[in-house]
C-alpha cells in the first residue's frame, strides 16, 4: 500500500502541493482528478523522486520513499509512467522494455517481459521496431510496459490519455484496471479526463490548487454535481 | 594517378587516428551535451605517460595499456571536478571550462615532461611495405594503427548494442529522466562514458605519437581535425565520426601530399566552415545518427 | 546632474570625457616610467583592446569564441603588408603612414568579422566554439600558403616605428634597439625586443604567447636572416619626412605604449557607447532569450553578426598594435595560445564588463612576472616557471566558471550589492 501523508511541495514562494494525504491500497485504482495546475503532475513527480517535497512523506508498505533518488525509488517498487511520450524513440521496443528492468536479474527480467507481452500483445509483434514507428496508443502501452518491467508494487500513471483518441483511452484504462485486478498492483492515476478515469477507478481524489477538496468512492465523486461544476468544469 | 592513390592509402592510418579522437568527442557529446575540448589535453597527458612507460620498460603494448588506464582515470577526474559541478552553469560556462582544463593540462604536461617536442619511438617497422614489385606508402605500423582502430570500433559497437551498460548509456544520452525513472544510475553511467572517451582518446594519442613528435601543443591540430570530423558526422553519430574521421585523414593526406603539409589546418578550416554553412547539424543528421 | 544628462548626446559626451581623462592619466603614467614598464603598459592596453571585443562577443552576445587571436592576425598582417608594400594611399594618393595601416587593419577586421559572423550566427554553442577553434589554428597557417607575401612560417619583420607614425629605414634598426637598451638600463630589459637574442621561427611556433619569463624569446628579435626582402625596399622611402636620423631621446617602448593606449581608449569609447546604449540591450536580449528577442522585433542573427563584427574590429586593431609592439608578424605570434589567453583574460576579469577586460589584461601581463619573481626566490626550474602561469590560468578559469561566473568584476559587484543591498549593474 502506498500512503501519502501531508505532502507539501513548493516551487519558491508558490505552494504546488499543500498537505496532501492519500492512501492507495494494492489491487485498487485511485484516480486523482483536477484542472490544469491543480498539482497533479507535481504529486507524481514528487512520488517518483524527481521533485523534493518541503514537508510530509510517502511510504510504500511502511518504507519511506520520499527524498530518495528516482533510480532508488524504482528499485523499491514504485514506477512512474510520466506524462507525454515517455518512451525513448531511438531505441527499439524490446530495448525500451529491457531498459525498464535493466537493474534486475536477467532471468527475472525475462519472466516479466513475457508477462508484459501477454498483457500487450502488440508489443511482442513490434519488439524489433524502433519506438518512434509505433502509434500513440502503442507507445503508451510501451511506456506502461517499461514501467512494469521493474515489477513494481505501485504504478504511477501521469495522464495516460494525453493526446490519444477516446477509443484508445478507454482501451488503455481498461488495461490498467485489469492490471490492478490481476497483479494486485496499487495504481495511482492522474487524469484530466475525469469521466473516463472515475468510471474505472475505485477511489476518486479531487485536487484543486494543491489541496485535496474531496476524497471518496469513485462513483460518488462522479455523481457529485457540485464538485463537477466547481472543480472539474463539466 | 599513382601518386594520388598512394596519398589516399597513406592517409588511412591518419584518418583512423582522427576517427578515434572524433569518437571520443562524440561519446561525451552524446552523454553530456558537452564538447570536451580538453580531450586532446587528456590524450597528450596520457601519451606522455605512455612515453615514460615505454622508455622505462621498452614495451609498446604495456605503454598503450597504461595510457588507456590513465585515460580512463583522467576522464573521470575531469568529469568529477569540472563537468559535474557545471550542470547548473550555462553552455558558455561549460565550453569555457573545458578550455580551462585544456590550458591547465598542457601546462601540466610542460611542467612534468618539458615543453620541447620529443620523439616517440617507432614500435614497428615504419618502412613502406614491399609487395607486387613495388613499395607501398603504408607500413606495418600503419596496419597496426588501422587494426587497433577497427578492433576498438567493433568493441564499442558491441558494447553499445549488446550490453546492459551500453543500453544504459544510450538511454541516458537520449532521455536521462526516463533512464532514471527506469532505475538507471545515470550519473554513474555518464562517468563511465567519460572514462570510455578517455580510453579512446588515449589510444588515439599513443597511435599517432610515433608519426609526429609529442609536445604539449602537438595535438591541437588533431583536435581541430577530430572536431571537424565529429561535426560533419553530426556529433551524435559514432558511424559518422568514424566515416568522416577517415575521410578527413584522406583529404589531409592528399592536400599535404599534393601541396604542402602546412596547408592541412587551412583545409580543416575550409571543410569545417563549408559543412557548418551547408548542414549545421551534420551530414549524418539527427535521426539517422541516433540509430547507432 | 540628472537634468544635465538628459540632452541628446549627453551620454556620448560623458563617455568621451571619461575616456579622455583616462587617456590623459595613463599617458602621463606612461611618460613617467621606465621602458620595461612602458612595454608592459603597451601589452595591457593591447590585450584590453582585444578583450573589449571579447566582452561584447562572449559576455554580452553569449558566443564563445576562440577565434579572436586569428582576427588579431588579420589586423596584424594587414598592417604589416600594407605598411611594407604601399607607399601612397590608394585613390587618395597621399603618402602612406602607420595610421593608414591601422585604418586598413580595422577595415580588414570588420570585413572578416562580418564573413565569420555570417556563418557563426547560425551556430549553437559548441559548434561555434569549434569553428572558431578552427579559425585559431587555420588562419595563422594561411601565412604558410603565401610565403612571398606573408613571409611563411618565419613571418614578416616590421621596420621599427618612428615618431609621428612613420617608419625608419630598416638599416637603422640596430641603432634604435641599442638606444632602447641603454635607456632601459638594467638587466630587466630582457623583456624588451633586443637585436641579439636570435629566435628561430620554429621556437615561435611552439611557444605559448603569454609574455612570460623568456619574453626575450616571446618578442622576436631583429635578425637579419628573417627580414623580409620587401622590407629593405623601404630603405629609400622616407614616409614620415623626418629623415633617417635617429633621435637619441626617442624611446621606442614609450612610443609603442602611447600608441597602444590611444588605440585602447578609442576602442573603449566605441565599446562604452555600444554596450551602454541600445545595441548593448539588443545583444543581452538575444543572449538571454533569442526567441523572446525575436518576438520583440530584434533580429537575433543581425545582433550576433554585429557582435562579431565589432569584436573583430577591436581584435584587428589590437593585432595591428601587437604587430608594432613586436615589430613582427608571424603565425606563431597569433596562434591558439593567443586566442586562449584572450579567453582566459576576459573570463577572469569579468565576462560581461569592459572594466573586466582591462583587469584581465593586467592579469595576463602581471601573473607571469609574479610567477617569475617567485621562481627566482624559490629557485624553480625553467620547466616549472614557464608553465606555472598557464597552469594557474587554466585552474583559475575552471574555478571562476564554477564559483564566480562574473569574474573579478562580477564578484566585486556582487559584494558591493550585498553590502549596499542593491542589484548589481553591468558596466
Amino acid at each position: 500500500m502506498l500512503s501519502i501523508t501531508d505532502l507539501t511541495v513548493s516551487y519558491g514562494p508558490v505552494e504546488a502541493l499543500n498537505g496532501v494525504t492519500i492512501s492507495v491500497p494494492r489491487g485498487e485504482v485511485t484516480a486523482v482528478i483536477g484542472a490544469n495546475g491543480a498539482g497533479k503532475s507535481t504529486l507524481m513527480r514528487t512520488l517518483a523522486g524527481l521533485v523534493t517535497p518541503a514537508a510530509g512523506q510517502a511510504t510504500l508498505d511502511g518504507e519511506i520513499i520520499t527524498r530518495k533518488r528516482p533510480e532508488d525509488i524504482v528499485r523499491m517498487g514504485v514506477a512512474l509512467v510520466p506524462e507525454g511520450r515517455s518512451t525513448i524513440p531511438e531505441l527499439t521496443v524490446e530495448e525500451n522494455l529491457r531498459l525498464g528492468g535493466l537493474w534486475r536479474q536477467k532471468s527475472d527480467r525475462r519472466t516479466t517481459q513475457a508477462e508484459v507481452f501477454d498483457l500487450f500483445p502488440v508489443l511482442a509483434e513490434r519488439q524489433r521496431m524502433r519506438a518512434d514507428t509505433l502509434s500513440g496508443g502503442e507507445r503508451q502501452q510501451l511506456a506502461i510496459g517499461r514501467a512494469l518491467m521493474s515489477n513494481p508494487k505501485c504504478l504511477l500513471l501521469d495522464e495516460p490519455s494525453l493526446g490519444l483518441a477516446p477509443l484508445i483511452v478507454t482501451q488503455i484504462l481498461h488495461l490498467v484496471r485489469r492490471l490492478a485486478d490481476e497483479t494486485r498492483i496499487a495504481v495511482l492515476l492522474v487524469e484530466q479526463n475525469a469521466v473516463t478515469a472515475l468510471r474505472m477507478a475505485d477511489t476518486g481524489v479531487v485536487l484543486n490548487l494543491g489541496r485535496i477538496v474531496q476524497t471518496g468512492p469513485a462513483p460518488a465523486i462522479a455523481s457529485d454535481e457540485k464538485l463537477r461544476h466547481a472543480y472539474l468544469g463539466y | 594517378m599513382t601518386s594520388f592513390i598512394d596519398y589516399l592509402i597513406g592517409g588511412v592510418s591518419n584518418g583512423a587516428v582522427i576517427a578515434l579522437m572524433a569518437i571520443a568527442l562524440v561519446l561525451i557529446w552524446r552523454a553530456t551535451r558537452v564538447v570536451n575540448f580538453a580531450q586532446v589535453g587528456q590524450a597528450m597527458f596520457t601519451t606522455f605517460v605512455a612515453l615514460t612507460v615505454q622508455t622505462l620498460t621498452g614495451s609498446w603494448a604495456l605503454a598503450l595499456v597504461v595510457a588507456m588506464v590513465a585515460g580512463a582515470i583522467l576522464g573521470v577526474i575531469v568529469q568529477f571536478l569540472v563537468l559535474r559541478p557545471m550542470r547548473r552553469a550555462d553552455t558558455s560556462g561549460a565550453i569555457i571550462a573545458t578550455f580551462g582544463v585544456l590550458i591547465a593540462l598542457q601546462a601540466a604536461v610542460g611542467m612534468i615532461w618539458g615543453g620541447d617536442a620529443q620523439a616517440y619511438p617507432q614500435p614497428f617497422d615504419n618502412a613502406g611495405v614491399v609487395a607486387f614489385g613495388r613499395i607501398w606508402p603504408i607500413s606495418v605500423y600503419d596496419f597496426v594503427v588501422i587494426g587497433v582502430t577497427i578492433l576498438l570500433v567493433i568493441a564499442l559497437s558491441l558494447l553499445f548494442t549488446r550490453t546492459s551498460i551500453g543500453l544504459a548509456m544510450r538511454a541516458s544520452a537520449f532521455n536521462p529522466e526516463v533512464a532514471r525513472l527506469s532505475g538507471v544510475r545515470v550519473s554513474r553511467v555518464l562517468t563511465f562514458g567519460w572514462a570510455l572517451a578517455g580510453v579512446v582518446g588515449a589510444v588515439a594519442g599513443v597511435l599517432v605519437a610515433p608519426s609526429s613528435t609529442v609536445s604539449p601543443t602537438t595535438f591541437d591540430i588533431l583536435l581541430v581535425f577530430a572536431f571537424t570530423a565529429a561535426v560533419i558526422g553530426g556529433l551524435d553519430s559514432l558511424v559518422g565520426a568514424v566515416a568522416l574521421g577517415v575521410f578527413a585523414g584522406l583529404v589531409i593526406s592528399l592536400v599535404s601530399g599534393l601541396s604542402n603539409s602546412g596547408n592541412a589546418p587551412v583545409v580543416a578550416l575550409v571543410l569545417l566552415a563549408l559543412s557548418l554553412i551547408t548542414k549545421p547539424d551534420g551530414v549524418f543528421g539527427h535521426h539517422k545518427a541516433r540509430a547507432v | 546632474m540628472t537634468s544635465l544628462l538628459r540632452f541628446p548626446g549627453a551620454r556620448l559626451v560623458s563617455h568621451a570625457a571619461f575616456v579622455i581623462i583616462i587617456w590623459f592619466l595613463v599617458m602621463r603614467l606612461n611618460d613617467s616610467v621606465d621602458p620595461l614598464a612602458n612595454y608592459y603598459i603597451a601589452l595591457v592596453a593591447m590585450y584590453a583592446t582585444a578583450m573589449f571585443g571579447m566582452v561584447i562577443l562572449v559576455g554580452l552576445s553569449g558566443q564563445v569564441s576562440l577565434g579572436n587571436g586569428a582576427l588579431m592576425a588579420v589586423g596584424g598582417y594587414v598592417f604589416a603588408v600594407t605598411s611594407l608594400h604601399w607607399q601612397t594611399v590608394p585613390i587618395l594618393g597621399v603618402p602612406w603612414n602607420g595610421w593608414w595601416s591601422m585604418v586598413f587593419a580595422a577595415v580588414g577586421g570588420i570585413v572578416v568579422g562580418l564573413l565569420i559572423g555570417g556563418i557563426a550566427a547560425r551556430l549553437r554553442g559548441p559548434y561555434l566554439a569549434g569553428l572558431t577553434l578552427g579559425l585559431a589554428v587555420g588562419v595563422p597557417a594561411i601565412a604558410n600558403r603565401f610565403p612571398e607575401l606573408l613571409g611563411g612560417e618565419s613571418g614578416l619583420m616590421l621596420t621599427v616605428p618612428y615618431p609621428e607614425g612613420g617608419y625608419a629605414p630598416v638599416e637603422e634598426e640596430v641603432f634604435v634597439d641599442s638606444s632602447a637598451d641603454t635607456l632601459s638600463g638594467d638587466a630587466s630589459t630582457m623583456a624588451v625586443p633586443s637585436a641579439d637574442a636570435a629566435v628561430s621561427p620554429d621556437d615561435m611556433l611552439t611557444m605559448d604567447n603569454f609574455p612570460t619569463t623568456d619574453a626575450s624569446a616571446a618578442v622576436p628579435s631583429v635578425d637579419a636572416s628573417v627580414i623580409d626582402p620587401g622590407a629593405t625596399d623601404m630603405s629609400g622611402v622616407d614616409l614620415s619626412g623626418t629623415g633617417d636620423l635617429i633621435d637619441a631621446s626617442f624611446i621606442i617602448e614609450r612610443w609603442q605604449a602611447g600608441l597602444a593606449i590611444t588605440v585602447a581608449c578609442i576602442a573603449a569609447f566605441i565599446a562604452l557607447n555600444l554596450v551602454r546604449g541600445r545595441q548593448g540591450r539588443v545583444w543581452r536580449a538575444v543572449r538571454d532569450d533569442s526567441v523572446a528577442a525575436a518576438v520583440a522585433g530584434i533580429s537575433p542573427a543581425k545582433a550576433k553578426v554585429s557582435a562579431f563584427a565589432v569584436s573583430s574590429l577591436f581584435a584587428a586593431l589590437a593585432g595591428a598594435v601587437f604587430a608594432q609592439i613586436l615589430s613582427y608578424v608571424g603565425p606563431g605570434a597569433f596562434g591558439l595560445g593567443l586566442s586562449l589567453s584572450l579567453l582566459v583574460g576576459v573570463v577572469l576579469g569579468g565576462r560581461s564588463s569592459l572594466l573586466g577586460a582591462v583587469i584581465g589584461g593586467l592579469l595576463l601581463v602581471w601573473l607571469p612576472e609574479f610567477v617569475l619573481s617567485l621562481s627566482e626566490k624559490g629557485g624553480w626550474g625553467d620547466q616549472i616557471t614557464n608553465n606555472a602561469p598557464n597552469l594557474i590560468y587554466g585552474l583559475l578559469v575552471v574555478l571562476v566558471v564554477l564559483l564566480a561566473p562574473g569574474g573579478i568584476v562580477g564578484s566585486v559587484q556582487m559584494l558591493i550589492a550585498k553590502v549596499t543591498r542593491r542589484a548589481p549593474k553591468g558596466v
